[in-house]
């Protein structure tokens, strides 16, 4: 606490945590709108369409909360890490510069005709800007994600005789293996989430007894989804970004796993909590060589412990990576279980009738949420103590200029702020289910509805 | 081509000055032209789906200087840490009121957001002003490099500055005048009825004051920074966007007797466009002036981006910009035209 740094590192993990709890529900719900609009628009089946409108107004909402809290993201790497900006500004400006440029203006330009436009636009238009803001916002995923790729794995840049760094292979730096893997994995658990919320509502809806049609809807795209999406995210990517993690950034994954100690036919860790004090870990439970494999492809493979690393190398803050870490998993092989069985009670004609497993399905939304920012907690946990792994530490990028108090006080104040505006979420989201899709176009009201243009 | 980029930044900024002022404008002056709560959404109507466009411009000038300009970023940004938050928050704000302030169909809810909306509003605009001001008068670059500015200090425009002093807030208040100008001037343009004819008349005393206070202001400025005008001699971009302004102000004056709302609309934009460009123009090559030795203040050359990246950028972002203009004609042409209130639904 007494770290400078500190109350800089605590604002921009609470705002950014906080930012992405949004657009992982718009990036999930956005394949959704647009297979809908597109079924609506091929078969002229009014289901479709009704789920698509239903869905975008909570997409409406939800994006206009991203956008928000996606604005004072940007500016923060000014503010309060001005001296990694100046570091690295000359390679990652490429790809905040590019996401602002090619994704943003995208997606801000349709967002409004998508969720308010459908009767102006006619179906076919409509269906255009739908795509479109779906691209943007997964577009806007990719260069965020390159960027944050090379915090982890820097390619495709040079240092300058000052130190600092510009870009040397632009094509490589956009290319970064790791940005895809983590953009496979990043997108496919947004997904799950888009997919959890869509299969809640449905199964909220089916409790209830209303709605029928359009829950049977949510309910059956949702955990067909989810159980694509839920494998996808465990394999292949979850499976590579492990090995990549393994190849790129050993002591990261000693440290999520909570090994100490050398050697081979590592175990991989069930349960258990890292005592650093002590260096082992206490009350494993594990499947022996299981590390070994996952990692290099072979049980006999030497992990190596985090004793084999020197101590201002390690992550500094151990236990929460091991436990975020253990917490996504986790939650990655409970979602896949749940799926499957979902779908297979589905396939035997019987999801509608079970209600032990709707009221799971209804509950389990916010699991999502929670394994999507455990993993990022791991992803920029793992990283520490570099900023750009190897190059960068990240005590030495904060803005050295603000006061502490300074920090503190925006702290707190974007902790009232947001809290009032997850309220006021909350609220309007549970307006929104609570009056259920719309029926034909009885559009409730929205910002612009009323008016008449032209 | 630290000169282009420089050039692109400064389009970048008059473009989002001239394209979300109108929205804040609109905040701005909203109380005053809209009597009733259904004139009120008439007003946000008005602004209608594309303000997070218009917004966006701002995002993508942080982008460029992320780009081009890294250290101009990493200087200004944390020295001007509490302004830039405050403003960030004003934002958050704004997007809220604007998109959420329909949700409901409560007079207490609309009547929150309404508020909300005209009072960040109010401070957008001369927070922004603020910051211009900064820009001209310059802030407290020390041997170091770096400079952290407090709200205020003595008031005075030599050596320890604070955020405000009598420049600044006169160019925050030159500001929201001129953006209140130009938000009634886009209510004239977007609006029909009782709305568009108050906003008519108050558009025709905003832009007044503001013309009459610009001599006041370029005098202030003068005292404050006067090799700002001395270098404006042999700059002919400089003199362009001098003259764009004043055409933009003739245009202002005879588009509003001649009631044309387009014109008088694109006249107020010109005007802050050759405002801004005029000081761009005349201030270069220095992007950070030093309070307190002109030798401390940073230059577009010490603070530009080494290596290729300035050469490598400049062949996306044109594609980039295009195809961004592109979507937004595509949009705008479906929200063309007036906006009215829809007739009662018939019962
Ligand atoms: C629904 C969310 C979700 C679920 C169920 C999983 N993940 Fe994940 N994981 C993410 C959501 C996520 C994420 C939030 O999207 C991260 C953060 C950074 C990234 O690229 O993806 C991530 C990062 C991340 C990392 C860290 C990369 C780094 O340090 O940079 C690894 C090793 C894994 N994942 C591996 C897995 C494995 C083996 C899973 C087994 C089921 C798994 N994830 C499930
Ligand atoms: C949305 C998902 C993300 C979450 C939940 C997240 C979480 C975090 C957390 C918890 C920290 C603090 C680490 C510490 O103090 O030890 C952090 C730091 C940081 N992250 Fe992320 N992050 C996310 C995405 C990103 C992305 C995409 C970028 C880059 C484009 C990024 C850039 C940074 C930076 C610059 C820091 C500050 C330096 C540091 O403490 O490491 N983050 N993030
Ligand atoms: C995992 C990381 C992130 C992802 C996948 C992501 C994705 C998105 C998406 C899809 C949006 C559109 C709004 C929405 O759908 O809710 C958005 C908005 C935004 N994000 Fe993030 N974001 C991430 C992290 C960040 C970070 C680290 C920054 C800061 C550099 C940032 C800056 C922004 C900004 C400025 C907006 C507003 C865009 C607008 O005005 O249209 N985001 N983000």
């Amino acid at each position: 606490m007494d770290d400078p740094a500190f109350w800089h590192r605590l604002q921009f993990a609470f705002t950014i945590t906080y930012h992405y709890l949004f657009p992982q529900l718009t990036m999930g719900l956005a394949p959704f709108l647009v297979l809908w609009r597109w079924r609506a628009l091929r078969t002229g089946h009014e289901a479709y369409a009704q789920a698509a409108r239903f869905w975008s107004r909570i997409f409406g909402i939800t994006f206009v909360v991203g956008v928000v809290t996606g604005i004072p993201m940007e500016f923060q790497f000014g503010t309060n890490w001005s001296e990694f900006s100046k570091y690295a500004g000359g390679v990652i400006g490429q790809t905040l510069a590019m996401e602002g440029m090619f994704a943003f203006f995208m997606e801000s330009a349709f967002v409004g005709a998508m969720v308010w436009g459908e009767r102006r636009l006619g179906p076919r238009k409509h269906f255009v800007a739908t795509a479109l803001v779906a691209l943007g916002s997964w577009l806007s995923a990719y260069f965020i994600l390159t960027t944050n790729a090379f915090m982890q794995h820097p390619v495709g840049h040079r240092i300058t005789e000052n130190g600092t760094l510009v870009i040397a292979d632009l094509g490589g730096y956009l290319l970064n293996p790791w940005a895809w893997v983590m953009f496979a994995h990043n997108q496919a658990a947004a997904v799950v989430t888009g997919a959890f919320v869509v299969a809640a509502v449905g199964a909220f809806y089916t409790l209830r007894l209303e709605h029928q049609g359009q829950a049977r809807v949510y309910v059956e795209w949702g955990i067909a989804a989810g159980l694509i999406s839920a494998v996808i995210v465990a394999f292949p990517t979850g499976d590579v970004q492990a090995k990549f993690v393994a190849r790129y950034q050993e002591v990261s994954l000693a440290a999520m796993e909570g090994r100490f100690e050398s050697g081979a036919m590592a175990p991989l860790h069930l349960i258990g909590q890292p005592n650093v004090k002590m260096r082992k870990l206490e009350n494993a439970v594990a499947l022996p060589g299981m590390l070994s494999f996952l990692a290099y492809g072979t049980f006999h493979s030497n992990v190596r412990g985090l004793e084999a690393f020197p101590e201002d190398q390690w992550p500094t803050n151990i236990e929460l990576l091991y436990y975020s870490f253990h917490v996504m998993a986790g939650l990655g092989t409970l979602f896949i279980g749940l799926m499957a069985l979902a779908n297979l009670q589905r396939w035997r004609g019987r999801l509608l009738r079970t209600p032990l497993l709707l009221w799971a399905l209804m509950l389990a939304f916010p699991f999502p949420f929670i394994a999507n920012t455990a993993g990022w907690l791991t992803a920029e946990l793992g990283r520490q103590p570099w900023l750009v792994y190897g190059l960068f530490r990240t005590s030495a990028g904060y803005a050295d200029v603000v006061s502490q108090g300074d920090t503190l006080f925006t702290l707190i104040g974007f902790t009232g702020l947001y809290s009032a505006v997850g309220l006021l979420y909350l609220f309007l989201i549970g307006r929104e289910v609570l009056h259920g899709p719309p029926n034909g176009h009885d559009e409730p009201p929205g910002p612009y509805p009323e008016m008449i243009h032209g | 081509m630290v000169e282009i980029w420089f050039a692109i930044l400064s389009v970048t900024l008059a473009g989002y000055a001239v394209l979300d002022g109108s929205n804040i404008g609109s905040g701005v002056v909203q109380f005053l032209v809209a009597r009733s709560p259904a004139e009120r959404r008439l007003v946000v109507s008005a602004i209608g789906p594309l303000w997070t466009w218009h917004e966006v411009w701002l995002v993508a000038s942080g982008g460029i200087l992320f780009v081009a300009f890294p250290t101009v970023l990493a200087v200004a940004l944390p020295g001007f840490y509490l302004a830039v938050f405050t403003l960030l928050w004003c934002m958050v704000g704004r997007g809220l009121s604007l998109e959420l302030g329909g949700h409901l169909d409560d007079p207490l809810w609309r009547r929150f957001w309404e508020v909300v909306f005209s009072v960040v509003s109010v401070l957008t605009a001369i927070l922004l002003g603020a910051a211009l001001g900064n820009l001209v008068r310059g802030v407290p670059l020390g041997a170091s490099g770096k400079f952290s500015m407090p709200f205020f200090t003595d008031f005075k425009t030599q050596g320890q500055v604070g955020i405000l002093d009598w420049y600044t807030m006169s160019a925050g208040v030159f500001t929201l005048i001129c953006v209140a100008a130009h938000g009634a001037s886009y209510l004239v343009f977007k609006t029909a009825g009782a709305v568009h004819d108050r906003s008519a008349s108050l558009a025709r005393k905003l832009w007044f004051s503001a013309f009459l206070l610009l001599p006041l202001i370029t005098a202030e400025t003068f005292s404050v920074r006067p090799e700002l005008f001395t270098g404006m001699m042999d700059r002919p971009l400089a003199w362009l966007a001098l003259t764009t302004a004043l055409a933009g102000s003739i245009a202002v004056v005879l588009g509003q007797r001649g009631g044309k709302e387009l014109q008088a609309l694109l006249g107020g934009g010109g005007f802050i466009v050759g405002l801004l460009g005029a000081a761009a123009a005349s201030t270069f090559p220095v992007m950070l002036r030093s309070t307190i030795d002109p030798a401390y203040s940073l230059t577009a050359q010490r603070g530009a981006v080494g290596g290729a990246g300035l050469a490598l950028a400049l062949w996306w972002w044109p594609v980039a910009m295009t195809l961004s203009i592109a979507y937004f004609v595509a949009v705008f042409r479906q929200f063309n035209g007036k906006v009215r209130m829809a007739p009662p639904p018939s019962p």
